[in-house]
């Protein structure tokens, strides 16, 4: 939901620092001049003056109000662009849009988190908010897996997570290097470990569509309910408040009612893994 | 219920144009277009420029009240093919200084379309997503909707593409209009539909007068006409009622019919701007950093790119994928979203399609395949 009057205008912002994560990924940090508080999986959309639009889920924790992080891959015309911010430059933001992780469902189940490439993103900006009441879980597990160690995203940060109490972790790469100790396989080879009732457990699942579909048939097979996966749906979301029409998905649109959606109720519409 | 007579309603309209920008439809060969109303009186002379257009002397013979519906769709006055939707960072709504628009003779096929372009754009909440009403307004479609003036007309014939009857619609408007024309001889018989309607006719009360009984009469009598003449171009087309979509597209979903009839298709858009219900749009940014305009253009679901992302990812990479979709949206997400069918039996995505594809035979297959 907006606050402004005006759903299109961006909301001026400053680029207070570039990160640069991998070759492709970069972070920015950045300052709105009008406050913006987000809830953990609710997207946003970054205006370059004079390029375009694209929409982004934040990856930094909900509570921290005044600076927003936003992890960024190279991929199109707006984010060749946002690759060549820096310190200093001015952009649009508008937001935040969408209904976000339903965090208080999530209470007092195990959870489950599960990450794929530049689906770690949104990811960290999950963990984070459940780190903040990590106590009011069961137990919580991430697995994630990416292409290649050198394009592990956040990977110093993810590896810290290995001394954690609260969390059970295990990471994975799909070709290893001289720097990876860890597994190596697809995502769908670590899930198997996972102690925990999966009947009664929550799953959700971030990265690109094919490790979305494989890891979704996986968890089924566990015996996840369908009910209890969510999804991260990448469509094209313009607008942000289901009027301009491109991100449907049967009976929902991604900007408004996702993007994250129970598995149970986008899987009888057709194209959803592209 | 009111009468006025021809004479007077084009005082009327004379009289409107001090608080609008006044549209009538004008009869082009077979076709009628809406164009700005020019009053006999203050015709300028032909060829000369006026706001950078030629107007020509008006011709109130031309100008076609009955009849059935204009080429163009009734949306266009309502959220423009393109406007500047933001400008900058400054949070204000960028509203041309322009008179709102009354728009004459406005047919009730496409005031069926308020029902979807309203749910829409008013923001109705989804219960079923905890949304409350407003939650997702737009502010530059609410304004036109709240100052624009819809003066309806009655359908006084069809033309071979009406089809409303099947989706529940009569040729003559029964709602969302301010006031309401049925064309008899010699004038109209006047009908109020909402407080701004019956404003209107108070302020020009003496321009009409209380309607006769046997205005009423022939009013009726005229309408019983049309429906009987759509009803037949319903029978000779085989066009199945809208009692018979329920799941239509959801039992259907793997058919050849979609690429059967999507052979054809050249993927113009034309079925989607022409269409009354079709809402989709594009934000396009102008590519001038110093000044920030962000444009609204109408958008067409059957163009390749419009569901593919950045990274190159395309749900529906094939035409047939993207009819399908354009039949979903209007057969499954609307009834179940909205309540409604988002077609309205206008018949224009007929007529406007270069590769003859036909809504009424889409319908009548998929109806048959249940």
């Amino acid at each position: 939901m907006y606050k402004s009057g005006n759903p299109y205008r961006p909301i001026e912002t400053e680029v207070l620092d570039v990160i640069t994560e991998t070759p492709t990924i970069k972070t920015l940090r950045l300052k709105p001049r009008e406050e913006i508080t987000f809830k953990t999986g609710q997207f946003i959309e970054l205006t370059v003056p004079g390029v375009g639009e694209a929409p982004f889920t934040p990856s930094s924790r909900p509570s921290v109000t005044d600076i927003m992080e936003v992890t960024v891959m190279r991929v199109g015309k707006v984010t060749e662009k946002i690759h060549q911010l820096e310190k200093g430059d001015i952009i649009g933001l508008r937001g935040p849009f969408g209904k976000g992780y339903p965090l208080d469902e999530f209470k007092n189940k195990e959870v489950l988190v599960v990450g794929g490439g530049c689906g770690y993103a949104p990811l960290r900006s999950l963990m984070y908010s459940i780190f903040d009441i990590s106590g009011e879980f069961k137990s919580i597990f991430f697995r994630g897996g990416c292409k290649r160690p050198d394009e592990m995203l956040y990977r110093k940060e993810l590896e810290s997570w290995h001394d954690r109490k609260d969390l059970n972790i295990r990471l994975t790469v799909d070709v290893g290097d001289k720097t990876w100790k860890g597994n190596v396989g697809l995502v769908t080879t670590i899930l198997d470990d996972v102690k925990m009732d999966y009947s009664s457990g929550v799953a959700i699942v971030c990265g690109p569509p094919i490790m979305m579909k494989f890891a979704t048939m996986k968890l089924i097979e566990m015996g996840f309910k369908e009910d209890s996966i969510y999804l991260s749906m990448e469509k094209n979301m313009s607008c942000g408040i289901g009027k301009c029409g491109h991100c449907r998905i049967g009976i929902y649109y991604a900007c408004k009612d996702g993007p994250a959606f129970q598995y149970s109720k986008i899987k009888g519409t057709p194209e959803i893994w592209a | 219920m009111r009468y006025i007579s021809e004479d007077n309603f084009f005082a009327l309209l004379g009289a409107l144009r001090s608080d609008y920008e006044v549209y009538v439809p004008v009869k082009k060969g077979d076709k009628r277009f809406y164009k700005r109303f020019i009053p006999p009186t203050v015709q300028p002379i032909e060829g000369k420029k006026k706001d950078g257009e030629v107007l020509k002397p008006a011709q109130t013979d031309d100008i076609v009240i009955g009849e059935v519906r204009p080429v163009e769709p009734l949306k266009a006055f309502f959220y423009s093919a393109r406007e500047v939707v933001a400008e900058g960072f400054k949070d204000y709504i960028p509203h041309s200084t322009d008179k709102p628009f009354a728009i004459v003779g406005v047919k009730a096929c496409d005031l069926k379309g308020f029902k979807v372009q309203d749910y829409v754009f008013s923001g109705k909440g989804r219960s079923d997503s905890g949304e409350k009403d407003g939650d997702y307004r737009d502010p530059l479609y609410i304004k036109n909707r709240e100052q624009n003036l819809i003066i309806a007309s009655d359908c006084t014939c069809a033309i071979n593409t009406c089809f409303c009857l099947a989706l529940g619609i009569k040729p003559h408007p029964q709602e969302d209009f301010d006031i309401n024309l049925s064309q008899i001889k010699g004038g109209f018989v006047v009908e109020s539909g909402s407080p701004k309607g019956e404003r209107l006719i108070k302020k020009h009360s003496s321009l009409f007068e209380e309607a006769r009984q046997g205005y009423i009469a022939e009013r009726e009598r005229l309408r019983t006409g049309v429906i009987k003449e759509v009803e037949g171009n319903i029978k000779e087309n085989h066009v199945p009622h809208q009692d018979l979509y329920k799941g239509i597209i959801a039992k259907n979903i793997e058919s050849t019919i979609w690429p059967d009839k999507a052979k054809t298709c050249v993927e113009c858009g034309a079925c989607n701007v022409i269409c009354p219900t079709c809402h989709c749009f594009l934000l396009y940014d102008q590519k001038d950093e110093k000044r920030m305009e962000r444009l609204r253009i109408w958008d067409s679901c059957m163009i390749k790119d419009f569901a593919r992302v950045a990274g190159g990812a395309n749900p529906r990479p094939k035409l047939w994928m993207r009819l399908r979709n354009r039949f979903e949206k209007k057969f499954d997400f609307f009834p179940k979203a909205a309540g409604i069918y988002a077609c309205t039996g206008c018949g224009r995505c007929i007529s406007a399609c270069p590769a003859k594809i036909d809504i009424r035979d889409v319908l009548k297959e998929l109806v048959g395949n249940v």
